[in-house]
């Protein structure tokens, strides 16, 4: 099978107009505008395969949202090429429209002074589902995120967390069979957040949908994705499995060494940098090379002393953090 | 479609259900525009002996009154509430449903039209009473009148998007929103009836579009024009109907273009 999703080269640039502030600068600008150029995505390519539950990490602006809208077709690029299942995705064809969606956690779709069942009923038809697929979906829909209660409220009375269910079963309804989410978690408090996480890694199970999501939250991404791809200042970083994507961005690793009554109090700063000592426990930070190397001489140096021995990866939050303050970079 | 628009017009009737105390109040002050050019023509038309050109002062309240049933049937408002969807980015998910977003608007304008007939009749009937509106209307007018209001909503509609769609380009539409308003307050024949405008206006009325919107119905209504000439008038407004939609078309597309290029 193809890939669902094909990216090539993909470049936007926004032109935004900008002015010094003040009266004179002003008036200026009325006669005489100044333009930059602010590139958003800066070429990127990657191939996504049907099924998968890609995750779209990045910065404030560093592109991600923009690459969704290119993907779902809101946006024109300025270069590049991009295929969403065989369709060119800004051409807005129909059939297209019809096999895919863009949820934006910030944004809504329902109109808020009528209840989501109502709603519901016009996307029914706008997608053109017959009744029997309608029922079937929309049942799957309700039990996954536990809507029962919500699609009879109108939208306006419901809370952010219940907005976001009924957003999601609005966005789904006519299965699509690729999602692009972005940020879906955002604003919802953690209970909520992990009811969403819940909902999407079993509506990818059950449908297959190929689901691409960017979060600032690093647990969504965890929770959700085996692979990532990292998007800094419009260039593609990484992109691959998110268990490698430490070793790969991070130049080090966490030793952990507990230590018995007999030895507390060593030190052990000679061995790598202290990150950590807490009862008994001792957090090292040592260079990815050497840390093999620093483990054998723990263990042969403390012996008896040693009650227990890990080596680590530091935090995926931590690695991204460095990534993108600019502190490590891809090796 | 037929059905996209039957459950577009559940979700819409509800919704303006909860309108509906907003929507009436709206509708009956709608009146007072017209009402007041009526009673200064009857004024005119009684001090200068009963006549302003072929109308009488019943003549012209039986006018007003049809006007403002086309005024009514004919509203279009859809720049206003675009200029906002466009810059707040609720034309996003529209865009990305395979229905294109003019048939929102559509229905809603249906809706609108539709609900709050009722309490414009009702208060239309009391004016034509007070006034003792004159009709010259045949069954021929009635069903001239027919076609002549489809066309004439349709224009107004498609021109109001024509207009909306410049919200694409600039920010702020309102001054072209109004100066689109005062032309065809001019040359619709809301100030005064086409056929009573200095002969250099007429002209100009009947070569702009404005007229066909408001003044062709309402005169077809009020069994002003005979027959042929209201063929006449229909056929002007089909040519109309058919160049607005041809430019909607382009601007609209290049619009989208346009929007999609900037950061939808």
């Amino acid at each position: 099978m193809p890939p669902v999703v094909v990216v090539r080269d993909l470049a936007k640039t926004y032109r935004v107009s900008e002015r010094q502030e003040g009266l004179g600068a002003t008036l200026r600008s009325i006669f005489d505008r100044t333009y930059r150029d602010v590139p958003a995505v800066a070429g990127i390519s990657f191939e996504i395969e049907a099924g998968e539950v890609v995750g779209f990490l990045g910065p404030n602006g560093a592109g991600k949202t923009t690459t969704l809208k290119m993907l779902s077709g809101l946006l024109h690029p300025t270069a590049g090429a991009a295929r969403v299942l065989g369709h060119v995705p800004w051409e807005r064809a129909h059939a297209y429209l019809r096999l895919m969606t863009l949820l934006m956690g910030n944004r809504t779709q329902l109109v808020w002074d009528i209840p989501a069942a109502d709603s519901l009923r016009v996307l029914q038809e706008i997608y053109r589902i017959d009744d029997v697929t309608y029922r079937r979906v929309l049942s799957d829909l309700v039990e996954l995120l536990e809507l029962g209660p919500l699609l009879h409220k109108p939208v306006r009375q419901l809370s952010l967390g219940e907005r976001m269910k009924v957003e999601f079963a609005a966005g789904l309804i006519h299965s699509p069979a690729v999602a692009f989410l972005d940020e879906p978690t955002i604003g919802l408090d953690v209970t909520m957040q992990v009811r969403i996480r819940q909902f999407i890694r079993e509506h990818n199970r059950r449908s297959g949908a190929t689901i691409l999501l960017t979060s600032h939250y690093m647990d969504d991404i965890v929770a959700l994705c085996k692979r990532v791809l990292v998007i800094h200042h419009g260039r593609l970083l990484y992109d691959g499995g998110l268990a490698d994507l430490a070793e790969r961005m991070a130049p080090h690793k966490l030793i952990a060494a507990t230590l018995h009554d007999s030895a507390a109090g060593t030190d052990l700063s000679r061995y790598g940098t202290i990150v950590g000592n807490e009862a008994g426990r001792v957090t090292l930070r040592v260079s990815r090379a050497e840390a093999p190397e620093v483990t054998a001489r723990l263990v042969h140096d403390l012996g008896e002393g040693l009650a227990d021995l890990s080596l680590q990866d530091p935090p995926i939050e931590e690695v991204i953090d460095r990534v993108f303050s600019g502190e490590a970079l891809p090796t | 479609m037929i059905r996209a628009y039957r459950a577009l017009f559940v979700a819409g009737i509800q919704q303006a259900a909860q309108y509906r105390i907003q929507y009436t109040l709206y509708v009956l002050f709608s009146v007072i525009r017209p009402i007041i050019f009526l009673a200064a023509w009857a004024a005119v038309a009684t001090g200068q002996g009963g006549r302003v050109g072929d109308f009488t002062a019943e003549d012209f309240a039986g006018y007003y009154i049809a006007l403002t049933i086309v005024i009514h049937l004919t509203t279009a408002w859809n720049s206003l509430e675009f200029e906002l969807e466009v810059r707040q980015g609720r034309l996003s998910p529209k865009l990305l449903r395979p229905l294109h977003p003019l048939h929102y608007s559509v229905v809603e304008n249906i809706i609108w039209k539709v609900t709050t007939l009722p309490p414009l009749v009702a208060v239309l009937a009391l004016i034509a009473w007070t006034f003792g509106a004159r009709f010259a209307t045949t069954p021929l007018h009635l069903v001239l009148f027919v076609p002549s209001i489809v066309l004439a909503a349709a224009l107004r509609f498609l021109a109001g998007w024509c207009v909306a769609s410049l919200a694409f380009w600039f920010t702020r539409i309102q001054t072209a929103n109004t100066l689109f308003d005062r032309t065809a307050f001019i040359f619709a024949g809301s100030i005064a009836p086409i056929s009573l405008l200095p002969p250099i206006l007429q002209t100009a009325a009947y070569v702009m579009p404005f007229g066909y919107m408001l003044f062709v119905p309402a005169e077809i209504l009020r069994g002003g024009v005979t027959a042929s000439v209201a063929l006449l008038l229909i056929g002007g407004q089909v040519l109309w109907l058919a160049a607005t939609f041809a430019l909607l078309r382009v601007v609209w597309r290049a619009g989208v273009r346009t929007y999609s290029s900037v950061g939808a």
